[in-house]
Protein backbone atom coordinates (compact mmCIF):
# COMPACT_ATOMS: atom_id res chain seq x y z
CA UNK A 1 0.00 0.00 0.00
CA UNK A 2 1.28 3.69 -0.75
CA UNK A 3 3.16 5.57 1.59
CA UNK A 4 -0.03 7.70 4.13
CA UNK A 5 2.81 10.18 4.40
CA UNK A 6 5.98 11.29 2.50
CA UNK A 7 7.90 14.07 2.85
CA UNK A 8 10.44 14.77 -0.35
CA UNK A 9 13.54 16.66 0.79
CA UNK A 10 11.30 18.83 2.52
CA UNK A 11 12.74 22.16 3.19
CA UNK A 12 10.99 25.10 5.02
CA UNK A 13 13.10 28.30 5.85
CA UNK A 14 11.72 31.60 7.22
CA UNK A 15 13.45 34.27 5.61
CA UNK A 16 16.80 32.82 6.66
CA UNK A 17 15.81 31.43 9.70
CA UNK A 18 16.04 28.03 9.50
CA UNK A 19 12.73 25.66 9.85
CA UNK A 20 13.23 22.35 8.32
CA UNK A 21 15.89 20.82 5.92
CA UNK A 22 15.51 18.09 3.39
CA UNK A 23 13.47 15.86 4.84
CA UNK A 24 13.26 12.86 3.47
CA UNK A 25 10.94 10.08 5.25
CA UNK A 26 7.38 7.99 4.71
CA UNK A 27 5.05 7.08 7.24
CA UNK A 28 3.65 3.46 6.79
CA UNK A 29 -0.14 2.92 6.17
CA UNK A 30 -1.63 1.17 10.36
CA UNK A 31 1.33 2.49 11.99
CA UNK A 32 1.81 4.75 14.73
CA UNK A 33 4.70 6.73 13.65
CA UNK A 34 6.62 9.55 16.26
CA UNK A 35 8.27 12.43 15.33
CA UNK A 36 10.34 12.89 18.29
CA UNK A 37 12.68 16.17 18.75
CA UNK A 38 13.59 19.01 21.22
CA UNK A 39 11.72 22.02 21.21
CA UNK A 40 12.36 23.92 18.51
CA UNK A 41 13.37 21.29 15.97
CA UNK A 42 10.98 22.23 13.49
CA UNK A 43 8.16 19.53 14.59
CA UNK A 44 5.79 21.88 14.26
CA UNK A 45 6.85 23.37 10.71
CA UNK A 46 6.68 19.77 9.24
CA UNK A 47 3.66 19.05 10.54
CA UNK A 48 1.99 22.52 9.68
CA UNK A 49 3.78 21.98 5.97
CA UNK A 50 1.20 18.98 5.85
CA UNK A 51 -1.51 20.71 6.65
CA UNK A 52 -1.27 23.39 4.05
CA UNK A 53 -0.31 26.05 6.94
CA UNK A 54 2.87 27.02 5.43
CA UNK A 55 3.68 26.30 2.30
CA UNK A 56 7.82 24.37 1.67
CA UNK A 57 10.68 26.22 0.30
CA UNK A 58 11.75 23.61 -1.73
CA UNK A 59 10.50 19.81 -2.09
CA UNK A 60 6.73 18.62 -1.59
CA UNK A 61 4.56 16.36 1.00
CA UNK A 62 2.07 14.42 0.17
CA UNK A 63 -0.62 12.90 2.26
CA UNK A 64 -3.10 10.12 1.80
CA UNK A 65 -1.18 10.07 -1.93
CA UNK A 66 -2.33 13.35 -2.27
CA UNK A 67 -0.25 16.86 -2.87
CA UNK A 68 -0.69 19.19 0.64
CA UNK A 69 -0.75 22.07 -1.04
CA UNK A 70 -2.91 21.34 -4.14
CA UNK A 71 -5.23 18.71 -2.52
CA UNK A 72 -5.41 20.36 1.01
CA UNK A 73 -9.31 20.46 1.33
CA UNK A 74 -9.45 16.93 0.12
CA UNK A 75 -6.55 16.15 2.79
CA UNK A 76 -8.34 17.98 5.73
CA UNK A 77 -11.49 15.68 5.01
CA UNK A 78 -9.61 13.02 5.41
CA UNK A 79 -7.37 14.15 8.53
CA UNK A 80 -7.74 14.69 11.98
CA UNK A 81 -5.49 17.70 13.74
CA UNK A 82 -4.61 18.63 17.02
CA UNK A 83 -2.21 21.60 16.71
CA UNK A 84 0.55 22.10 19.08
CA UNK A 85 -0.59 25.22 20.31
CA UNK A 86 -4.14 26.58 19.96
CA UNK A 87 -7.28 28.35 21.23
CA UNK A 88 -10.37 27.20 21.45
CA UNK A 89 -13.63 29.98 20.86
CA UNK A 90 -13.82 30.61 24.63
CA UNK A 91 -17.49 32.03 24.22
CA UNK A 92 -18.70 28.45 22.91
CA UNK A 93 -18.98 25.28 25.63
CA UNK A 94 -17.07 21.91 25.08
CA UNK A 95 -20.84 20.46 22.89
CA UNK A 96 -20.95 23.94 20.82
CA UNK A 97 -17.28 23.49 19.58
CA UNK A 98 -17.69 19.87 18.73
CA UNK A 99 -20.65 20.63 17.68
CA UNK A 100 -19.50 23.37 15.03
CA UNK A 101 -16.93 21.27 13.87
CA UNK A 102 -19.23 18.59 13.35
CA UNK A 103 -21.20 20.87 11.08
CA UNK A 104 -17.90 21.56 9.41
CA UNK A 105 -17.42 18.27 8.31
CA UNK A 106 -20.41 17.03 7.69
CA UNK A 107 -21.63 15.52 10.76
CA UNK A 108 -19.80 12.71 12.92
CA UNK A 109 -21.23 9.71 15.32
CA UNK A 110 -22.87 11.28 18.34
CA UNK A 111 -22.23 8.30 20.06
CA UNK A 112 -18.61 8.22 19.23
CA UNK A 113 -18.33 11.37 20.31
CA UNK A 114 -20.28 10.89 23.65
CA UNK A 115 -18.40 8.07 24.29
CA UNK A 116 -15.27 9.91 23.55
CA UNK A 117 -16.40 12.52 26.45
CA UNK A 118 -17.20 9.75 28.80
CA UNK A 119 -13.81 8.39 28.62
CA UNK A 120 -11.62 11.19 29.16
CA UNK A 121 -13.97 12.94 31.30
CA UNK A 122 -14.53 16.07 29.44
CA UNK A 123 -16.87 18.91 30.98
CA UNK A 124 -18.82 19.63 27.34
CA UNK A 125 -21.39 21.85 29.28
CA UNK A 126 -19.80 24.56 30.65
CA UNK A 127 -17.93 27.66 28.48
CA UNK A 128 -14.48 26.74 27.04
CA UNK A 129 -13.59 30.38 28.76
CA UNK A 130 -14.11 28.37 32.20
CA UNK A 131 -12.32 24.76 31.55
CA UNK A 132 -8.64 24.30 33.11
CA UNK A 133 -5.70 24.16 30.68
CA UNK A 134 -5.75 20.12 30.57
CA UNK A 135 -9.77 19.64 29.82
CA UNK A 136 -9.28 22.22 27.30
CA UNK A 137 -6.84 19.76 25.54
CA UNK A 138 -9.20 17.28 25.83
CA UNK A 139 -11.46 19.60 24.01
CA UNK A 140 -9.16 19.72 20.68
CA UNK A 141 -8.32 15.58 21.17
CA UNK A 142 -12.30 15.00 20.90
CA UNK A 143 -12.90 17.23 18.06
CA UNK A 144 -9.62 15.35 16.11
CA UNK A 145 -10.70 12.05 16.65
CA UNK A 146 -14.29 12.48 16.28
CA UNK A 147 -14.92 11.90 13.07
CA UNK A 148 -12.83 8.73 12.89
CA UNK A 149 -10.35 9.92 10.03
CA UNK A 150 -8.18 7.42 8.18
CA UNK A 151 -4.75 10.09 9.37
CA UNK A 152 -4.82 11.46 12.85
CA UNK A 153 -2.01 14.61 12.98
CA UNK A 154 -1.12 15.21 16.82
CA UNK A 155 1.29 17.47 18.18
CA UNK A 156 2.51 17.22 21.37
CA UNK A 157 -1.14 15.20 22.05
CA UNK A 158 -0.20 14.57 26.17
CA UNK A 159 0.85 18.05 27.01
CA UNK A 160 -1.50 19.09 29.61
CA UNK A 161 -3.34 16.05 30.35
CA UNK A 162 -2.97 14.16 33.80
CA UNK A 163 -1.48 11.04 33.92
CA UNK A 164 -4.43 8.88 33.99
CA UNK A 165 -5.91 10.67 30.98
CA UNK A 166 -2.48 10.01 29.46
CA UNK A 167 -2.78 6.15 29.78
CA UNK A 168 -6.57 6.37 28.31
CA UNK A 169 -4.74 8.75 25.16
CA UNK A 170 -2.30 5.70 24.78
CA UNK A 171 -5.19 3.46 24.94
CA UNK A 172 -7.02 5.48 21.96
CA UNK A 173 -4.12 5.19 20.08
CA UNK A 174 -3.57 1.79 19.83
CA UNK A 175 -7.44 1.25 18.89
CA UNK A 176 -6.80 3.09 16.22
CA UNK A 177 -3.72 1.25 15.19
CA UNK A 178 -6.22 -2.02 15.10
CA UNK A 179 -8.54 -0.22 12.81
CA UNK A 180 -6.24 -0.03 10.46
CA UNK A 181 -5.75 3.86 11.17
CA UNK A 182 -2.82 6.12 11.17
CA UNK A 183 -1.23 8.17 13.64
CA UNK A 184 1.42 10.99 13.44
CA UNK A 185 2.22 12.07 16.63
CA UNK A 186 5.02 14.49 17.43
CA UNK A 187 6.72 14.27 21.03
CA UNK A 188 9.74 15.97 22.63
CA UNK A 189 9.80 12.66 25.46
CA UNK A 190 11.34 9.91 25.13
CA UNK A 191 9.44 7.09 27.00
CA UNK A 192 6.11 8.53 25.49
CA UNK A 193 7.59 7.57 21.29
CA UNK A 194 8.87 4.40 23.31
CA UNK A 195 5.35 3.28 24.39
CA UNK A 196 3.12 4.40 21.82
CA UNK A 197 4.97 4.27 18.70
CA UNK A 198 6.01 1.83 16.05
CA UNK A 199 8.83 3.62 14.15
CA UNK A 200 10.13 6.71 15.07
CA UNK A 201 11.98 9.81 13.14
CA UNK A 202 14.12 11.59 15.62
CA UNK A 203 14.60 15.48 14.79
CA UNK A 204 17.32 17.87 15.81
CA UNK A 205 18.04 21.14 14.92
CA UNK A 206 15.65 20.91 11.73
CA UNK A 207 17.18 17.84 10.34
CA UNK A 208 16.23 14.21 10.19
CA UNK A 209 18.81 12.10 12.50
CA UNK A 210 17.45 9.07 11.93
CA UNK A 211 14.38 7.12 11.74
CA UNK A 212 13.86 3.86 13.96
CA UNK A 213 12.16 1.30 14.45
CA UNK A 214 10.95 1.40 18.24
CA UNK A 215 12.88 -1.68 18.70
CA UNK A 216 16.18 -1.22 17.58
CA UNK A 217 16.16 2.11 19.52
CA UNK A 218 14.73 0.21 22.70
CA UNK A 219 18.24 -1.83 22.31
CA UNK A 220 19.73 0.85 22.41
CA UNK A 221 18.03 2.72 25.08
CA UNK A 222 20.15 4.07 28.08
CA UNK A 223 19.14 3.46 31.36
CA UNK A 224 20.83 4.09 34.46
CA UNK A 225 19.80 1.88 37.59
CA UNK A 226 20.19 3.49 40.93
CA UNK A 227 20.01 0.05 43.43
CA UNK A 228 20.23 0.93 46.87
CA UNK A 229 21.39 -2.60 49.02
CA UNK A 230 21.50 -3.43 52.88
CA UNK A 231 25.36 -3.09 52.71
CA UNK A 232 27.65 -2.70 49.82
CA UNK A 233 28.42 -4.00 46.65
CA UNK A 234 31.92 -3.78 44.71
CA UNK A 235 31.48 -2.02 41.23
CA UNK A 236 33.40 -5.15 39.43
CA UNK A 237 30.02 -7.17 40.48
CA UNK A 238 28.71 -5.45 37.52
CA UNK A 239 31.58 -3.91 35.54
CA UNK A 240 32.34 -6.34 33.26
CA UNK A 241 28.24 -7.27 32.45
CA UNK A 242 26.87 -7.12 29.10
CA UNK A 243 25.78 -3.45 28.02
CA UNK A 244 27.08 -2.31 30.90
CA UNK A 245 28.27 1.53 30.24
CA UNK A 246 28.87 2.77 33.17
CA UNK A 247 29.22 1.97 37.58
CA UNK A 248 29.52 4.02 39.87
CA UNK A 249 29.77 2.54 43.64
CA UNK A 250 29.06 4.86 47.20
CA UNK A 251 28.46 3.29 50.18
CA UNK A 252 25.27 1.29 50.27
CA UNK A 253 24.39 2.64 46.69
CA UNK A 254 25.10 1.70 43.42
CA UNK A 255 24.47 3.45 40.01
CA UNK A 256 25.02 1.25 37.22
CA UNK A 257 24.41 2.75 33.34
CA UNK A 258 23.20 0.26 30.85
CA UNK A 259 22.40 0.08 27.33
CA UNK A 260 20.33 -2.49 26.03
CA UNK A 261 18.60 -5.61 27.45
CA UNK A 262 19.01 -5.40 31.21
CA UNK A 263 18.60 -9.28 31.83
CA UNK A 264 21.95 -9.64 33.10
CA UNK A 265 22.20 -6.50 35.79
CA UNK A 266 19.25 -7.65 37.51
CA UNK A 267 20.41 -11.37 37.64
CA UNK A 268 23.45 -9.94 38.80
CA UNK A 269 21.70 -7.10 41.33
CA UNK A 270 19.10 -10.00 42.66
CA UNK A 271 21.92 -12.09 43.91
CA UNK A 272 22.75 -9.31 46.81
CA UNK A 273 19.54 -7.86 49.62
CA UNK A 274 18.17 -4.87 47.57
CA UNK A 275 16.21 -1.82 49.49
CA UNK A 276 14.88 0.07 46.69
CA UNK A 277 15.47 0.39 43.10
CA UNK A 278 15.21 3.04 40.62
CA UNK A 279 15.27 3.16 36.57
CA UNK A 280 15.54 6.51 34.81
CA UNK A 281 14.73 6.98 31.38
CA UNK A 282 17.53 8.95 29.73
CA UNK A 283 16.75 12.87 28.52
CA UNK A 284 16.34 13.01 24.41
CA UNK A 285 19.85 15.18 24.67
CA UNK A 286 21.28 12.00 26.69
CA UNK A 287 20.34 10.04 23.71
CA UNK A 288 21.78 12.17 21.26
CA UNK A 289 24.87 12.39 23.22
CA UNK A 290 25.00 8.93 22.97
CA UNK A 291 23.72 7.74 19.18
CA UNK A 292 23.36 10.94 17.06
CA UNK A 293 26.81 12.32 17.66
CA UNK A 294 26.92 15.20 20.10
CA UNK A 295 25.09 17.32 21.53
CA UNK A 296 22.50 19.77 20.13
CA UNK A 297 23.27 23.09 19.80
CA UNK A 298 20.09 25.15 21.10
CA UNK A 299 16.44 25.13 20.01
CA UNK B 1 -26.16 17.94 20.74
CA UNK B 2 -26.96 14.44 19.23
CA UNK B 3 -29.01 16.27 16.55
CA UNK B 4 -26.59 19.05 15.48
CA UNK B 5 -23.77 16.50 15.23
CA UNK B 6 -25.43 14.01 12.66
CA UNK B 7 -25.09 15.44 9.39
CA UNK B 8 -24.86 13.47 5.75
CA UNK B 9 -23.08 16.63 4.39
CA UNK B 10 -21.28 19.63 5.62
CA UNK B 11 -23.69 22.35 6.14
CA UNK B 12 -23.60 25.94 4.24
CA UNK B 13 -22.76 28.80 5.64
CA UNK B 14 -21.44 27.30 9.32
CA UNK B 15 -18.74 29.74 9.59
CA UNK B 16 -21.08 32.85 8.31
CA UNK B 17 -23.27 31.79 10.96
CA UNK B 18 -21.29 31.67 13.41
CA UNK B 19 -19.38 34.82 12.74
CA UNK B 20 -22.70 36.97 13.10
CA UNK B 21 -23.76 34.44 16.22
CA UNK B 22 -19.97 35.87 17.80
CA UNK B 23 -21.00 39.54 16.95
CA UNK B 24 -24.62 38.99 18.25
CA UNK B 25 -23.97 40.82 21.47
CA UNK B 26 -21.49 43.43 20.31
CA UNK B 27 -24.42 44.32 17.09
CA UNK B 28 -27.06 44.87 19.92
CA UNK B 29 -24.67 47.73 20.78
CA UNK B 30 -23.57 48.94 17.69
CA UNK B 31 -27.49 49.03 16.76
CA UNK B 32 -28.80 50.92 20.18
CA UNK B 33 -25.59 53.50 19.33
CA UNK B 34 -26.74 53.87 16.11
CA UNK B 35 -30.72 54.40 16.87
CA UNK B 36 -29.24 56.46 19.67
CA UNK B 37 -27.24 58.73 16.98
CA UNK B 38 -30.54 58.85 14.61
CA UNK B 39 -33.12 59.68 17.74
CA UNK B 40 -30.58 62.21 19.06
CA UNK B 41 -30.71 64.83 16.60
CA UNK B 42 -35.12 64.76 16.61
CA UNK B 43 -35.49 66.84 19.69
CA UNK B 44 -33.49 69.65 18.09
CA UNK B 45 -34.43 70.29 14.93
CA UNK B 46 -37.30 72.57 16.24
CA UNK B 47 -34.88 75.27 17.63
CA UNK B 48 -32.52 74.97 14.41
CA UNK B 49 -35.70 75.83 12.19
CA UNK B 50 -36.79 78.33 14.68
CA UNK B 51 -33.32 80.19 14.40
CA UNK B 52 -32.48 79.35 10.88
CA UNK B 53 -32.32 83.00 9.89
CA UNK B 54 -29.81 83.98 12.54
CA UNK B 55 -27.49 80.23 12.46
CA UNK B 56 -27.88 80.79 8.01
CA UNK B 57 -26.06 84.09 8.91
CA UNK B 58 -23.54 83.17 10.74
CA UNK B 59 -22.61 80.08 8.99
CA UNK B 60 -22.55 82.21 5.79
CA UNK B 61 -19.80 84.07 7.84
CA UNK B 62 -17.34 81.39 7.61
CA UNK B 63 -14.52 80.23 5.47
CA UNK B 64 -15.33 78.35 2.51
CA UNK B 65 -13.66 74.47 3.65
CA UNK B 66 -15.47 75.28 7.20
CA UNK B 67 -18.84 75.85 5.96
CA UNK B 68 -18.21 72.35 3.63
CA UNK B 69 -17.18 70.26 6.60
CA UNK B 70 -20.08 71.48 8.72
CA UNK B 71 -22.92 71.76 6.21
CA UNK B 72 -21.91 69.42 3.26
CA UNK B 73 -21.69 70.86 0.13
CA UNK B 74 -25.52 72.36 -0.34
CA UNK B 75 -25.13 74.45 2.53
CA UNK B 76 -28.94 73.59 3.53
CA UNK B 77 -28.90 72.62 7.05
CA UNK B 78 -32.78 73.86 7.65
CA UNK B 79 -35.03 71.35 5.67
CA UNK B 80 -35.05 68.17 7.30
CA UNK B 81 -33.29 66.43 4.53
CA UNK B 82 -30.85 69.13 5.00
CA UNK B 83 -30.54 68.88 8.88
CA UNK B 84 -29.80 65.40 8.87
CA UNK B 85 -27.28 65.53 6.39
CA UNK B 86 -25.41 68.03 7.91
CA UNK B 87 -25.89 66.36 11.23
CA UNK B 88 -26.15 63.08 10.98
CA UNK B 89 -24.47 61.78 7.62
CA UNK B 90 -21.69 64.12 7.38
CA UNK B 91 -20.12 62.80 10.89
CA UNK B 92 -21.89 60.61 13.32
CA UNK B 93 -23.74 57.87 11.16
CA UNK B 94 -20.62 56.92 8.94
CA UNK B 95 -17.93 57.02 11.79
CA UNK B 96 -20.00 54.47 13.95
CA UNK B 97 -20.71 52.31 10.94
CA UNK B 98 -16.89 52.58 10.02
CA UNK B 99 -16.05 51.74 13.14
CA UNK B 100 -17.91 48.56 13.33
CA UNK B 101 -17.24 47.46 9.43
CA UNK B 102 -13.23 48.22 10.40
CA UNK B 103 -13.71 45.82 13.61
CA UNK B 104 -15.46 43.16 11.58
CA UNK B 105 -13.14 43.29 8.81
CA UNK B 106 -10.06 43.49 11.11
CA UNK B 107 -11.23 40.42 13.07
CA UNK B 108 -12.26 38.58 10.54
CA UNK B 109 -9.00 36.59 9.91
CA UNK B 110 -6.58 38.52 11.62
CA UNK B 111 -8.51 37.93 14.74
CA UNK B 112 -8.32 34.21 14.37
CA UNK B 113 -5.08 33.87 13.59
CA UNK B 114 -3.67 35.99 16.42
CA UNK B 115 -5.58 34.15 18.88
CA UNK B 116 -4.97 30.83 17.76
CA UNK B 117 -7.80 29.48 16.64
CA UNK B 118 -7.06 29.38 13.12
CA UNK B 119 -5.56 26.36 12.69
CA UNK B 120 -8.24 23.90 13.80
CA UNK B 121 -10.78 25.91 11.91
CA UNK B 122 -8.22 25.46 8.53
CA UNK B 123 -7.85 21.96 9.07
CA UNK B 124 -11.56 21.23 8.07
CA UNK B 125 -12.49 20.81 5.05
CA UNK B 126 -13.49 24.51 4.10
CA UNK B 127 -11.19 26.31 1.95
CA UNK B 128 -9.32 29.15 2.72
CA UNK B 129 -11.48 31.78 0.65
CA UNK B 130 -14.33 30.19 1.62
CA UNK B 131 -14.05 30.70 5.35
CA UNK B 132 -12.74 34.77 4.23
CA UNK B 133 -16.00 34.96 1.65
CA UNK B 134 -17.97 33.27 4.62
CA UNK B 135 -16.69 35.92 6.93
CA UNK B 136 -17.10 38.72 4.77
CA UNK B 137 -20.23 37.91 4.29
CA UNK B 138 -21.19 38.08 8.60
CA UNK B 139 -19.77 41.49 7.82
CA UNK B 140 -22.15 42.57 5.00
CA UNK B 141 -25.21 41.06 7.18
CA UNK B 142 -24.17 42.78 10.16
CA UNK B 143 -23.54 45.86 8.42
CA UNK B 144 -26.98 46.08 6.58
CA UNK B 145 -28.64 45.52 10.28
CA UNK B 146 -27.22 48.46 11.60
CA UNK B 147 -28.35 50.23 8.36
CA UNK B 148 -31.38 49.34 8.51
CA UNK B 149 -31.64 50.43 12.27
CA UNK B 150 -30.49 54.42 11.35
CA UNK B 151 -32.55 54.21 8.87
CA UNK B 152 -35.86 53.36 10.94
CA UNK B 153 -34.61 55.60 13.89
CA UNK B 154 -35.40 58.50 12.11
CA UNK B 155 -39.39 57.59 11.13
CA UNK B 156 -39.48 56.28 14.88
CA UNK B 157 -38.31 59.38 16.52
CA UNK B 158 -38.56 62.54 14.44
CA UNK B 159 -42.22 63.39 13.73
CA UNK B 160 -42.99 64.63 17.07
CA UNK B 161 -40.18 67.43 16.28
CA UNK B 162 -41.37 67.58 12.58
CA UNK B 163 -38.00 66.03 11.28
CA UNK B 164 -40.02 63.85 8.45
CA UNK B 165 -37.85 63.44 5.42
CA UNK B 166 -38.44 61.71 2.41
CA UNK B 167 -38.14 58.09 3.35
CA UNK B 168 -36.21 56.98 0.25
CA UNK B 169 -34.00 59.85 0.39
CA UNK B 170 -32.71 58.58 3.91
CA UNK B 171 -32.80 55.03 2.51
CA UNK B 172 -30.19 56.23 0.14
CA UNK B 173 -28.14 58.00 2.62
CA UNK B 174 -28.30 54.88 5.30
CA UNK B 175 -27.43 52.88 2.06
CA UNK B 176 -24.40 55.07 0.83
CA UNK B 177 -22.87 54.76 4.76
CA UNK B 178 -23.28 51.27 4.17
CA UNK B 179 -21.28 50.88 1.68
CA UNK B 180 -18.97 53.28 2.61
CA UNK B 181 -18.57 51.46 5.94
CA UNK B 182 -17.77 48.26 3.57
CA UNK B 183 -15.41 49.77 1.37
CA UNK B 184 -13.14 50.48 4.31
CA UNK B 185 -14.47 47.25 5.97
CA UNK B 186 -13.03 45.08 2.82
CA UNK B 187 -9.93 47.03 3.48
CA UNK B 188 -9.47 46.37 7.22
CA UNK B 189 -10.05 42.36 5.95
CA UNK B 190 -7.89 42.44 3.01
CA UNK B 191 -4.90 43.67 5.75
CA UNK B 192 -5.06 41.40 7.96
CA UNK B 193 -5.63 38.57 5.34
CA UNK B 194 -2.45 39.91 4.00
CA UNK B 195 -0.77 40.16 7.55
CA UNK B 196 -2.23 38.35 10.15
CA UNK B 197 -2.14 41.39 12.37
CA UNK B 198 -5.69 42.58 13.80
CA UNK B 199 -4.04 45.48 15.26
CA UNK B 200 -2.08 46.69 12.17
CA UNK B 201 -5.40 46.10 9.91
CA UNK B 202 -7.11 48.72 12.14
CA UNK B 203 -4.73 50.42 12.50
CA UNK B 204 -4.26 51.26 8.78
CA UNK B 205 -7.69 51.27 8.02
CA UNK B 206 -8.25 53.76 10.09
CA UNK B 207 -5.44 55.87 9.39
CA UNK B 208 -6.77 55.96 5.98
CA UNK B 209 -10.04 56.72 6.47
CA UNK B 210 -9.09 59.81 8.81
CA UNK B 211 -6.42 60.77 5.54
CA UNK B 212 -9.59 60.22 3.20
CA UNK B 213 -11.60 62.93 5.53
CA UNK B 214 -8.85 65.53 5.62
CA UNK B 215 -7.84 65.34 1.95
CA UNK B 216 -11.92 65.68 1.31
CA UNK B 217 -12.63 68.12 3.36
CA UNK B 218 -9.15 70.24 2.52
CA UNK B 219 -7.75 69.98 -0.96
CA UNK B 220 -11.70 71.28 -2.53
CA UNK B 221 -10.30 74.74 -1.57
CA UNK B 222 -7.09 74.62 -2.79
CA UNK B 223 -7.31 74.42 -6.80
CA UNK B 224 -4.16 73.48 -7.48
CA UNK B 225 -4.65 69.93 -5.48
CA UNK B 226 -8.42 69.63 -5.99
CA UNK B 227 -8.37 66.95 -7.82
CA UNK B 228 -6.71 65.22 -4.84
CA UNK B 229 -10.44 64.83 -3.78
CA UNK B 230 -11.28 62.09 -6.25
CA UNK B 231 -8.52 60.07 -4.78
CA UNK B 232 -10.50 60.69 -1.14
CA UNK B 233 -13.35 57.12 -0.87
CA UNK B 234 -15.00 59.90 1.39
CA UNK B 235 -15.54 62.28 -1.48
CA UNK B 236 -17.86 59.61 -3.11
CA UNK B 237 -19.78 59.18 -0.06
CA UNK B 238 -20.43 62.86 0.70
CA UNK B 239 -20.21 64.94 -2.36
CA UNK B 240 -23.50 63.18 -3.96
CA UNK B 241 -25.11 64.28 -0.64
CA UNK B 242 -28.01 61.55 -0.88
CA UNK B 243 -30.19 62.74 1.67
CA UNK B 244 -30.75 65.49 -0.63
CA UNK B 245 -30.28 64.56 -3.91
CA UNK B 246 -31.26 60.29 -3.11
CA UNK B 247 -28.84 57.56 -4.21
CA UNK B 248 -25.34 58.56 -5.96
CA UNK B 249 -25.21 55.94 -8.33
CA UNK B 250 -21.77 57.08 -9.72
CA UNK B 251 -20.24 57.00 -5.83
CA UNK B 252 -22.14 54.16 -4.70
CA UNK B 253 -20.13 52.01 -7.66
CA UNK B 254 -17.55 54.15 -6.67
CA UNK B 255 -17.56 52.77 -2.72
CA UNK B 256 -18.60 49.17 -4.07
CA UNK B 257 -15.52 49.00 -6.35
CA UNK B 258 -12.88 49.30 -3.84
CA UNK B 259 -15.00 46.50 -1.65
CA UNK B 260 -14.77 44.16 -4.36
CA UNK B 261 -10.92 45.31 -5.12
CA UNK B 262 -10.00 44.96 -1.15
CA UNK B 263 -12.11 41.77 -1.24
CA UNK B 264 -10.20 40.54 -3.99
CA UNK B 265 -6.77 41.54 -2.52
CA UNK B 266 -7.50 39.74 0.24
CA UNK B 267 -8.45 36.26 -1.02
CA UNK B 268 -5.27 36.62 -3.45
CA UNK B 269 -2.81 37.27 -0.01
CA UNK B 270 -4.60 35.10 1.83
CA UNK B 271 -4.63 32.08 -0.39
CA UNK B 272 -0.56 32.13 -0.76
CA UNK B 273 0.52 33.49 3.05
CA UNK B 274 1.92 30.96 5.44
CA UNK B 275 -0.01 31.26 8.64
CA UNK B 276 1.08 32.07 11.63
CA UNK B 277 1.50 29.35 14.42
Amino acid sequence: MADVIRAENLTKFYGKQRGVLELDFAVKPGEVFGYLGPNGAGKTTTIRTFLDFIRPTEGRATVLGLDSHRDSVEIHRRVGYLPGEFSLYEQMTGAEYLAFFAQLRGGVDPGYVAELAERFDVELHVKIRSLSHGNRQKVALLQAFMHRPELLILDEPTQGLDPLMQQEFYRLLSETRSDGRTVFLSSHVMPEVDRTCDRVAIIREGRLAAVEDIGDLKAKEIRTLEVHFTAPVAETEFAGLPGVRQVEASGDEVRITVAGPMDAVVKAVARHEVVDLQSHEPSLEEIFLTFYGGAEHGG
Amino acid sequence: MAAELTLRRPMLRTTFRKTLSDQRRALVWWALGLFAAGATYAPFYPSIKENAETLTKYMESMPEFLKDAFLGASGDFVSPAGYLNTELFNFFAPILMLLYAIGAGARAIAGEEERQTLDVLLATPIARRRVVLEKYGAMLAGGAMLAIVLWLSVPLTGPPFDLTPSLWDLAAACLMTYLLAIAFGSIALAVGCATGRRGLAIGVTAGLAGAAYLIDLLTPAIESVEWLQYLSPLHYFLDPEPMMNGLGVGGSLVLAGIAVVALAYALWSFERRDLAA
